[in-house]
């Protein structure tokens, strides 16, 4: 105990250290001993922090009842916040009506029905499931609200009573509106409090966190407290987002961005203490105020503050306590599938290259017309991007299909390698380089995944995504990495093999020829890789963390390796990336950018190699669907809203479009006899034991106790004979 | 008597204000089956949790082979040779039963370097425990009592000096049952220390040759099974005349 103690205190101290280090470099012009100085950074910071805490309450409340962490709560509240706008601008509603009507009308209408539609479904799912489904909706309703409103028309909610002075605190003026947000956010936190400890809601709820079952049984309705929870979610989001539109504007992207401030402060809070979300979200905010008005980050980093919130959620796992290895919470899924064989592979491989080289060198009549999906070099520069983001696909596969550690910074990895390439030989054309710089980013994927290897998989989640944000936001606008002043093509064409690639027009080919031959070379690798003892390592670590322990498994080595192999595939998908765009700007890698290829990937089904091609051609459909319509303005978003939409079905199919498709063609292919037999057992099976759970809760209420009712039940509880009263007594057959 | 190979010395668990486990000494000796009973609720698992290092003790010491391993990782404890079985299914759902029991070997490998080949230990197993014919369906298509033979066989694979069976009948039919009552007996007659968690009073009597009692986390009896049956407060604490407890 001691031990541990004394190592948290030590990590405290440096963090602290590095923090003075941080603050000190970087201190601004403006003195901390003036009163002004003061009274505005507390008055900012705790009206900011109100807002937050708003947030992140909400989201801790639905977690700590429903078990799912929705990602897609912050732009849930964005696009009540666009709602919010429409009725009391477009609409000319009064202000607290057009906030009644958002908050109580259409936040709880959109709450119930998540749950309906996808939540409830969810909650037995694994956490690589939850995790794509809640952002999956994140990326559709994002979509969705840049559909509804054009992102080009620039829309400001003004603050409340803006033309009113305020009030004189210290040398200070609050606004109105930072006092009622200040006061909203108590009012929040005493009505959280209050429903939550004195309701007969809020105490089922409660007591549905501890166990469900348990809670089903003494009365309370399961499904009653998930609705409202999600709509209890809802509506803090929404109110969070009503509050803060006027502060960072009505932009989707920044308002969709506070889900990396909700889930910091949720950490903080270690996902289930509501007072404490309150706590983090108002550190956030005052961290963040601190940095407006005591810090000037110099040029090299001049989003820096805009990172806070990744830096605070960084630390903040720093300090969680150890996950403990759980037991008795395994799933086991009823799939049927068998190892792939070398053979088949290789074959796969093969049809990979055939299928796109036949496309790129116009053999496939249908896409050799001159409108839709032409061998033009545009389509041959969009089919190399997707090809890259094959690679960053297939880079994922171990890390998340096998081992089971979902993360959200491959794209990230990727866009550093891409920097990196620059300066390792990509400018001189030397290949040499790609190898330097699988080498640096192999590291650089431990790395982020360090803080989180001790802790439970939703915390590396997050951990990925807030390194995401802070790639873009720090890394990756380093001077020193990419010159922001330089537009031009930063690579000279790489020689390899005797093709010549390069983001040129007459390059294009090869280009596209060059990553379909090494994506296909990885799928094999990978292919063969899942038949070594790498890889059930990997899988059994992913299944069963305490039984993998206990056969002697070291979990946090099996995990860094695969994510060193994890990262440096993605640093060989960076170098390729870099190639392809040729010329990079700061604002390349954006975190949002990196989701749909993941989830595109999940939707798959990511325990697969193949599913990395199926998901490029995923991506290419997207543009594909767009010009076939004739890129009308409905479809703008359909690079979001198609992924986003896909993974949401995932709460339906869980196991991956070519787990599906799999089963159902693997019966077809002439040598998999193996396959027919299974399917007709298990079809067999299914239809012993087809007994719907509805049919099972109204036995006997609704439907009567037939025979053939009763030993299906039987079958489906696993009952095989009468209870033998002999075995039940201890020494009863004496 | 002998020196048991495994004992733990007044072990404490405490889970906020529950005593889930308070001052349990055990002892297990190699080549004998220990038996570890008591009603639902009794702390049998974070016993097992405790010795394996799943779960850390509050207060006590874990031996193993005269060295205090209380806080020694999971996996390493797995490498000086303690395996065990749960009581809720913990098998590797998405790989067939041959790769659940091959992971098992080649992680073994690690450690063990008798120059033994994974795979022939793995098809060994799979005679043994009588899983071949369906050793390349995915163990989550098998039912449960096969599944928990899968369990066994890839604890087994590590060659372990001390084996925790946590309710190995579950699920069982009687004659599988005493098929695993038999396959026991060989492993223990090798030399195997086996502890045992068991509801099936029949199994636990018939083959521990030693029984530990819990109850509400304490130790109440200790002795052969005819000292237990005999045993007045085991008869009033725990088989008393309620034998509903025992149902589930």
């Amino acid at each position: 105990m001691r031990g541990k103690l004394n190592g948290r205190l030590v990590a405290a101290i440096v963090v602290a250290l590095i923090l003075a280090f941080i603050v000190n470099k970087n201190w601004g012009s403006a003195s901390f001993f003036d009163s002004k100085n003061i009274s505005t950074f507390l008055v900012v910071g705790i009206a900011l922090g109100g807002i937050y805490a708003i947030t992140a309450g909400g989201l801790v409340v639905t977690y700590a009842t429903t078990g799912i962490f929705n990602f897609a709560h912050a732009a849930i509240g964005c696009f009540l916040a666009f709602v919010y706008w429409q009725l009391s601008h477009q609409y000319h509603v009064p202000l607290l009506l057009a906030m009644a009507i958002t908050l109580l009308v259409v936040a709880p209408a959109i709450g119930i029905l998540l749950d309906r539609v996808i939540m409830r479904r969810l909650r037995d799912a694994s956490l690589v499931v939850q995790l794509m489904v809640t952002v999956g909706l994140m990326l559709t309703i994002m979509g969705l609200t840049l559909t509804i409103w054009s992102p080009k028309t620039s829309r400001t909610v003004p603050h409340f009573f803006e033309s009113s002075k305020g009030v004189q605190i210290g040398s200070v003026t609050a606004t109105w509106h930072r006092i009622i947000t200040v006061v909203v956010a108590l009012l929040v936190a005493v009505a959280l409090r209050w429903l939550l400890y004195r309701t007969r809601l809020g105490i089922s709820m409660r007591a549905v966190v501890d166990s469900r079952s348990l809670a089903g049984l003494v009365g309370a309705k399961p499904s009653v407290i998930s609705g409202a929870s999600w709509s209890l979610g809802c509506m803090t989001a929404g109110l969070a987002g009503i509050l803060i539109a006027p502060e960072t504007g009505l932009v989707v992207e920044n308002l969709a961005l506070i889900i990396i401030v909700a889930a910091a402060a949720a950490a903080i809070a270690q996902l289930k203490s509501i007072p404490m979300a309150f706590v983090g979200g108002l550190i956030i905010g005052l961290a963040t105020a601190f940095s407006a008005v005591f810090l000037q980050f110099g040029k090299d980093y001049s989003y820096a503050s805009e990172a806070i919130p990744c830096v605070i959620l960084f630390i903040a796992l720093l300090f969680l306590p150890q996950a403990r290895l759980s037991t008795g919470k395994i799933r086991l899924t009823k799939r049927t599938e068998r190892l792939t064989k070398p053979w088949e592979a290789l074959l796969g491989a093969f049809a990979i290259v055939a299928i796109v080289g036949a496309w790129a060198n116009g053999w496939i009549p249908w896409f050799t017309g001159t409108t839709f999906g032409q061998r033009s070099a545009i389509w041959l520069g969009r089919g190399a991007g997707f090809l890259v983001f094959g690679l960053v696909m297939i880079s994922l596969i171990p890390l998340i299909g096998w081992a089971g550690q979902v993360s959200f910074a491959n794209f990230a990895i990727a866009g550093i390698g891409a920097l990196l390439f620059v300066h390792f030989g990509g400018g001189d054309g030397n290949p040499m380089g790609i190898v330097w710089v699988m080498l640096v980013c192999a590291p650089l994927g431990l790395l982020i995944a360090l803080p989180a290897l001790r802790l439970k998989g939703l915390y590396l989640a997050l951990a990925t995504m807030a390194f995401a944000e802070f790639t873009d936001k720090v890394i990756v606008r380093h001077p020193r990495l990419l010159d922001p002043s330089n537009s031009g093509v930063l690579y000279k064409p790489l020689k390899i093999l005797g093709f010549s690639i390069s983001s040129e027009a007459t390059d294009r080919k090869a280009f596209v020829m060059f990553l379909v031959i090494t994506f296909a070379l990885l799928f094999l690798m990978l292919e063969l890789l899942r038949r070594t003892r790498w890889a059930r390592r990997w899988i059994a670590m992913s299944d069963s963390p305490a039984a993998s322990a206990t056969i002697g498994v070291n979990l946090t080595t099996s995990k860094m390796a695969v994510f060193m192999l994890s990262g440096a595939m993605a640093g060989f998908a960076g170098c390729m990336l870099g190639l392809q765009n040729g010329a990079l700007r700061v604002d390349s890698f954006p975190m949002f950018a990196g989701l749909p290829i993941v989830l595109l990937l999940a939707v798959q089904g990511v325990r697969y190699p193949i599913a990395a091609f199926m998901g490029v051609l995923g991506l290419a459909s997207f543009p594909a669907i767009s010009e076939l319509f004739g890129n009308p303005s409905w479809l703008t978003q359909l690079a979001l809203i198609g992924p986003g939409i896909a993974a949401v079905a995932m709460a339906y199919r869980p196991e991956g479009a070519v787990f599906y498709t799999g089963r159902d063609v693997a019966g077809w292919l002439p040598w998999r006899q193996d396959a027919r037999d299974e399917k007709k057992l298990l079809q067999a099976k299914e239809r012993e034991q087809n007994i719907g759970k509805d049919e099972i809760n109204d036995l006997g209420l609704t439907r009567p106790f037939t025979e053939d009712k009763v030993a299906q039940l039987d079958r489906v509880l696993a009952i095989t004979d009468l209870v033998d009263e002999k075995k039940m007594v201890p020494g009863g057959a004496q | 008597m002998t020196e048991p190979i495994l004992s733990t010395q007044d072990i404490v668990v405490r889970f906020g204000v529950l005593q889930a486990v308070s001052h349990a000494s055990i002892d297990v000796v190699e080549g004998r089956v220990t038996g570890l009973i008591g009603p639902n609720g009794a702390g049998k698992t974070t016993c097992f949790n405790v010795i394996t290092g799943l779960q850390e003790p509050t207060s006590g010491k874990v031996f193993f082979n005269g060295r205090d391993i209380t806080n020694k990782n999971p996996y390493k404890r797995a490498r000086m040779g303690i395996a065990r079985t749960f009581q809720k299914l913990e098998v590797f759902g998405s790989l067939s039963a041959r790769e659940n029991i091959l992971v098992a070997a080649e992680q073994r490998k690690t450690w063990d370097r008798s120059g033994f080949d994974p795979n022939a230990v793995c098809n060994e197993m799979l005679e043994k425990v009588g899983l071949s014919d369906v050793s390349e369906f995915m163990v989550g298509t098998l039912p449960t009592g096969t599944a928990r033979l899968v369990e066994l066989a890839r604890a087994l694979a590590l060659n372990p000096r001390v084996l925790l069976l946590d309710e190995p009948s579950s699920g069982l039919n009687e004659e599988e049952t005493e098929e695993m009552a038999s396959l026991l007996r060989t492993f223990v007659d090798e030399g195997l220390a086996v502890l045992l968690v068991e509801h099936d009073m029949s199994f636990v009597m018939g083959t521990c040759e030693y029984i530990h009692v819990l109850d509400f986390g304490t130790i109440i009896a200790t002795g052969t099974p005819a000292e237990i049956q005999a045993n007045p407060v085991v008869q009033s604490a725990y088989l008393g005349t309620e034998t509903v407890e025992e149902a589930s």
